[in-house]
């Protein structure tokens, strides 16, 4: 039964992406100013949206770990699997939007790259998390989860900075879409529907990649426990 | 087609690929890593026999 679920969502997934395709680059309508180059909307935009969700999970993951590592260990490697797997996902959406973002810039603007606020502060969270997965991947001994945990919850506080940005310094950034005051929006409905089921799509999308990279830190912890009950016992 | 529309084109499909490719490379990535923890799991399911 759970196989078959994971199968339906797998299959559902890739019907979304497929159609969230589909809706943004036949369907929905060019942008009057900028033409076919506005079509990188579809895929900048929920990117960016949902790095802020994965590094949120991983935020929740490392309070996680840092609230239940003395009391219930088991539920704190749990949420240290979480932690990783929402950090590691939030860079690959981030790395998205950073590569996105100037192809889209250059056409836009004439140029690759700014130092503006929004563009600085999005570089600098992504560098945090960078830094965290290596951090993961190259340090050893029992406190690097701890220093994980810390080092996560405040690679998280640059989120809410990042998101601002562009409402508190205007700079090079456009104003932002949604949730920028009463002009903000996307009026047109067609071009509004393939922006949905884009961000639907990635939504579900991270979700499932979010899961397996869970599923594999759990493998992995479970391993390493083997590993050291096997050294115990020889 | 003018030039800048065929450049701005050429810009959109490039972005659509770099995503494309970033999310795949992600994915085999987990594939190996999956695969090879497999392989260790079932090394130490037989030394533990």
């Amino acid at each position: 039964m759970k196989k078959l679920a994971s199968g339906l969502y797998v299959v559902v997934t890739i019907a979304l992406m497929i159609w969230g395709f589909y809706q943004a680059v036949y369907v929905a309508p060019l942008d009057a100013m900028q033409g076919e180059i506005s079509r990188i909307f579809y895929y900048h935009v929920p990117n960016a949206m949902l790095c802020f969700l994965f590094f949120a999970i991983s935020l929740i993951g490392s309070i996680g770990y840092l609230s239940y590592r003395n009391k219930l260990p088991s539920r704190a490697q749990a949420a240290d699997a979480l932690a990783l797997a929402g950090a590691e996902v939030g860079v690959l959406y981030c790395t998205v939007v950073l590569t996105t973002g100037p192809l889209w810039g250059r056409r836009a603007w004439g140029i690759w790259w700014t130092w503006d606020a929004r563009l600085t502060t999005t570089l600098v969270l992504w560098l945090i998390y960078v830094s965290y997965l290596l951090m993961r991947r190259f340090a050893a001994g029992p406190q690097v989860q701890t220093l994980a945990a810390v080092l996560g919850i405040f690679g998280a506080l640059d989120v809410p900075i990042v998101y601002m940005s562009n409402r508190w310094w205007r700079t090079q950034h456009p104003a932002p879409v949604f949730g920028g005051g009463p002009d903000s929006g996307i009026k047109d409905p067609a071009m509004l529907a393939a922006w949905e089921w884009n961000i639907l799509a990635w939504l579900v999308w991270g979700v499932l990649i979010l899961a397996l990279r869970y599923r594999l830190e759990r493998q992995h912890q479970k391993i390493a426990d083997a590993e050291a009950q096997a050294a115990l016992n020889a | 087609m003018s030039p800048g529309a065929i450049l701005d084109h050429q810009f959109t499909v490039a972005a659509y690929i770099i995503t494309w490719t970033l999310h795949l490379v992600y994915l085999v990535w987990l594939t190996f890593k999956w695969r090879a923890q497999k392989r260790l799991e079932a090394r130490l399911n037989g030394n533990s026999r």
